[in-house]
């Protein structure tokens, strides 16, 4: 017999979601996802593009005991959808936004209506494709990362061992991470399936959203957020009701940030480190600690010149995009990202795409995007294109671009400091970059 | 395009100098066209640094409902409005 799991490993009574609509039991997820997986369509793959996380976890518990693969693209833009549908035709869309029965919160009346609990939780099995997340690849083409119920869920028990270790009694998650990332899928959905957590149907996103959402959540509440949105809040200068903990991912995050965020929230800042290919796999108190510890399950193995990560529960070892030292058996040193790779908004770009992008638009003789600093926080191109404006080239690329990646400012130059061998000095363009601004500046 | 009015000109420069959209001029932002997406190409980080500078500028802090597009911030005109009817400091 084929070896496989419960979807929910949670006791029937146990709340598993704040909905909108009021408290949310196990018991009641399963009366919808029994209900609800038998009016699916027959397809194999689909997109959950609920914005909501309990509505995305209410659509991927229906989703996956119909035997179906969530596809979880990098972003939301047209062009990314249509090149992973060519590449998965037997797939389609739950969410807001569709019409008719594919807008699952339709059945939410089977979750109320239940209260007899007779239907069996779903088993799964281990080897199910439950989730396909896709990465920007260096090519252009989002690369596929397959995972299976297994390594969904064993990836889920180590995390909750991790991010909810020394708390007491079920807590609240908040989050204002979206469910289509890796970092909010595991957070917002996994975590209640397996854990003493029930998300929350909030979504804040501006100070005061944050605010009116922890004053509206019982205590004790767990954010998930990121260092962007975590700076963006304390800046506010508001005053937020205090959390449990703060989870932190996507990003680095400076000590300074750290101190100031367990200052305002009264909490204890969990900094968390992970990546699509892995699931989350390291943590660290950032206030008290520059090293990180790997969660049990993994592996780090840095002796061939690499850093490579394996786990049991993991197809294959994943070579880390990171340069990090191994410190100890299950810890280690961060030093920072491959050159090549950008990250934004806990968004994973190549420059060599986005350049490839900027260098193939009817016009452009010569260009670069390149990532002037952290000062900066964004990366900026410089462009020879001596017909085209500055607005032709934005519109040029933001229909290839995702918002995060589009290049502030866009400069344009008479040519790039290019060497003998065509390459670009990273040195040589930050001068120029430098000396255009300030030129710039003179005239404004 | 429609005129901007002086409250729109003013955000306008606000949105410039705190977005750091330096190869953009505050006149070329058509007060009825989309700030994100389409028009300025701004993006979700764009909006919190905005919304930012907003509550230092008016002390007006914005408030998301279920999803993040906003009627107020699909426009200049719209969020100016919006600014102005909720703004607690007079403008001198």
């Amino acid at each position: 017999m084929q070896a496989g799991s419960a979807l929910i490993n949670r006791q029937p009574d146990r709340l598993i979601a704040q909905s909108e609509g009021g408290p949310l039991s196990v018991r009641q997820l399963i009366a919808f996802t029994a209900h609800v997986a038998g009016h699916l369509p027959e397809k194999q793959y689909v997109f959950n593009l609920y914005p909501n996380p309990v509505d995305y976890l209410l659509g991927f518990c229906a989703t996956t005991a119909a035997g179906q693969c969530t596809l979880m693209p990098p972003n939301r833009l047209d062009t990314t959808l249509d090149a992973i549908r060519t590449d998965y035709p037997d797939s389609y869309v739950i969410g807001p936004e569709v019409s008719g029965d594919l807008d699952i919160r339709r059945y939410s009346k089977y979750a109320e209506e239940s209260g007899l609990g007779s239907d069996p939780v779903p088993v799964i099995p281990d080897s199910q494709l439950c989730a396909i997340a896709f990465t920007s690849g260096s090519t252009g083409a989002p690369s596929p990362n397959l995972k299976s119920w297994k390594t969904l869920r064993d990836g889920s028990i180590s995390n909750a061992a991790m991010l909810l270790n020394g708390i007491d009694g079920a807590v609240n998650v908040i989050s204002m991470v979206p469910p289509q990332h890796m970092w909010g899928l595991e957070t917002s959905v996994l975590l209640p399936l397996f854990a003493e957590s029930a998300i929350s149907h909030h979504t804040p996103f501006y100070p005061l959203d944050l605010k009116d959402a922890l004053e509206s959540t019982p205590m004790p509440r767990v954010l998930v957020s990121t260092p962007v949105h975590l700076a963006a809040m304390v800046r506010s200068g508001l005053e937020f009701a205090p959390v449990e903990r703060v989870l932190c991912a996507t990003a680095p995050l400076s000590s300074s940030l750290a101190e100031i965020v367990e200052k305002v929230f009264s909490t204890h800042l969990l900094e968390v480190f992970g990546c699509t290919e892995t699931g989350i796999l390291a943590s660290r108190l950032t206030t008290c600690e520059e090293q990180w510890t790997l969660a049990e399950a993994f592996n780090l193995d840095t002796s061939g010149g690499e850093a490579r990560i394996a786990a049991a529960h993991l197809p294959s070892d994943v070579r880390l995009q990171d340069a990090v030292i191994k410190t100890g058996d299950k810890r280690f040193r961060w030093l920072g990202r491959h050159e090549d790779l950008v990250n934004i908004a806990g968004k994973r770009g190549s420059l060599a795409d986005l350049n490839r992008r900027l260098q193939s638009i009817p016009g452009v003789i010569d260009g670069v995007i390149f990532f002037p600093g952290e000062e900066h926080g964004r990366l900026a191109a410089m462009v020879v294109a001596p017909n085209l404006g500055t607005a032709e080239i934005r519109d040029a690329l933001r229909h290839q671009v995702e918002p995060a990646f589009m290049p502030r400012p866009i400069t344009k130059v008479e040519r790039l400091p290019r060497s003998d061998t065509g390459k670009l000095a990273k040195q040589a363009l930050l001068e120029l970059f430098e000396s255009m601004r300030q030129s710039t500046g003179a005239f404004s | 395009m429609s005129a901007q009015n002086e409250q729109e000109k003013e955000l306008a420069q606000l949105i410039i100098d705190s977005l750091n959209l330096e190869d953009v001029n505050a006149d070329d932002i058509d007060p009825e066209k989309p700030l994100f997406g389409e028009g300025l190409g701004l993006d979700s980080i764009d909006a919190l640094e905005l919304a930012l500078a907003i509550s230092q500028k008016y002390g007006v802090q914005l408030k998301s409902e279920d999803d993040h597009v906003k009627e107020t911030f699909s426009t200049l005109r719209n969020l100016s409005a919006f600014v102005q009817a909720n703004s607690v400091k007079s403008s001198i």
